[in-house]
């Protein structure tokens, strides 16, 4: 018990000292999860849509596909990105294995099918409610697939959260690809699980309980918006 | 002086889904103006027969032609039975199905919400509105494209008995005005108050078209004599 306070009172001494090494290693994790989620979003946000909205051969296939991809095992995409980037790999010779671009490439590769099939719902429930109000006044796709965006948009930020919550509590694939290497690759959860196989706590809880308080932020995002824009009894567009 | 609009004439329109028969064989000579009130018992075909005359759904067999040309879907706009409001202000709603608006259209737009008693309501979230409110809103972003049709699927079914008179008589002055509408309801004093002419549909068949004043005084089929008693029950 007397441990767990001791690391408790070293982790907050860390962080309101903004411990460099802390500092460095939440700037890697913000940074690697920020872009990861951007690109993610800029590809899962259209393709959730298309799929939604059209209707062509094998549709349904590649919808369950993404949704099959949604519990893809971190590790094994770690392993899949580590192998195609690893020397011997496909894409060996960009020399990208143990940097942070490749980290981002596998948080992609697990994020972007949970944006794309969280918005091919959300799109999908506003299209099938709006179909025959834009087809009886002639709204042209262009037209519509705009307002279906826009008026899912607290929806869609909200899958935005959810894939940034997804990727910052990363660590499986993140730490074969990125081998946690010490002021270039290491992040949050990767410093989480060595610091605590060291025996050094107080780091590993200082990162444990920021970890924490940026899963409850996200959270609490995402029912503030929910209650805040999505209750049509609020007075918010 | 009220326009003469050319009659709309259907001939044959049959609809099916997996075989069934949901609308067979209509063939009717519609006038151009005034309200056409349809009638007939839950599955008898109503609502496909609006679809169909919007051009949401194609028919199997059949056409729609007015004055010996094809009906154009373009000119016609519809209200339907659950208001469909887009998560934006109402002046927002309505301008929407505009592709270009125009100053003279935000003038109209505005005139539009103080006849249908939605004035002041300009930048309100429309989905904070009541539900009557919401389907007077359906109707003003349908008059605002200038529809030559206007199509109601049981607009006033469930809203209250102010916003339901708001439409009513909006209605009225539209179809004075040389818009042809075609009105799906269930209430049979609304009929009364607002047909011109009346379609009654049975198992997806025309069984009388007929003047409203004719049809609710001497209907000439059983089941629509039936009908208007309410021993053929419509809910």
């Amino acid at each position: 018990m007397g441990q767990i306070t001791n690391s408790f009172l070293e982790a907050f001494k860390l962080i309101f000292s903004f411990d460099p090494e802390l500092i460095e290693i939440l700037y890697l994790s913000f940074e690697i999860t920020i872009i990861a989620v951007l690109i993610s979003s800029f590809i899962g946000i259209p393709l959730g849509t298309v799929l939604a909205c059209t209707r062509f051969y094998f549709r349904k296939a590649i919808i369950s596909i993404f949704f099959a991809l949604m519990g893809l095992p971190p590790v094994v995409v770690g392993l899949f990105v580590y192998l195609i980037f690893s020397r011997s790999g496909t894409l060996g010779w960009m020399g990208l294995l143990y940097s942070p671009t490749v980290m981002i490439i596998a948080q992609i590769i697990l994020i972007t099918p949970i944006i794309c099939c969280l918005t091919f719902q959300t799109i999908e429930s506003v299209h099938l409610k709006y179909r025959e109000f834009f087809q009886s006044f002639h709204i042209g796709r262009l037209k519509a697939v705009k307002a279906y965006i826009i008026d899912s948009r607290f929806e869609l930020i909200t899958v935005i959260l959810a894939g940034f919550g997804r990727s910052i509590s990363e660590v499986g694939a993140i730490i074969i690809v990125g081998g946690n290497i010490d002021h270039l690759t290491r992040v949050m959860t990767t410093a989480i699980a060595l610091e605590t196989s060291k025996g050094n706590l107080s780091l590993a809880m200082g990162l444990g309980i920021i970890l924490l308080l940026v899963a409850v932020f996200v959270n609490v995002a995402m029912i503030f918006i929910k209650n805040k824009f999505l209750n049509p009894s609020n007075q918010d567009l | 002086m009220l326009k003469k609009n050319p009659n709309i004439n259907i001939t044959n329109l049959s609809y099916s889904i997996n075989g069934k028969s949901l609308l067979n064989k209509i063939s009717l000579d519609i006038s151009g103006n005034g309200i056409t009130v349809i009638l007939g018992a839950n599955g008898a075909g109503k609502t496909i027969f609006l679809k169909l005359l919007s051009g949401l759904i194609n028919s199997d067999n059949g056409e729609i032609k007015t004055n010996s040309k094809d009906f154009s879907f373009r000119n016609s706009a519809m209200v339907f039975q659950e208001p469909i409001i887009l998560r934006r202000s109402v002046l927002s709603n309505i301008l929407f199905v505009i592709e270009k608006i125009q100053p003279h259209q935000k003038i109209m737009a505005s005139e539009l919400m103080d006849t249908l008693g939605l004035s002041g309501k300009d930048n309100q979230n429309a989905q904070t509105l009541s539900a009557g409110e919401k389907q007077r809103l359906s109707l003003a972003r349908a008059l605002i494209t200038q529809p030559k049709i206007l199509l109601l699927d049981e607009p006033t079914a469930n809203i209250e008995p102010t916003s339901t008179i708001f439409i009513e008589k909006v209605l009225k002055r539209k179809s004075s005005s040389g818009t042809k509408i075609f009105f799906v309801t269930h209430d049979i004093n609304q009929a009364k108050r607002l047909a011109n002419d009346i379609i009654y549909l049975e198992n997806g068949q025309v069984k009388e078209y007929s003047k409203g004043s004719i049809f609710f005084k001497k209907p000439t089929t059983l089941s629509a004599q039936k009908y208007i008693s309410g021993i053929i029950s419509d809910g």
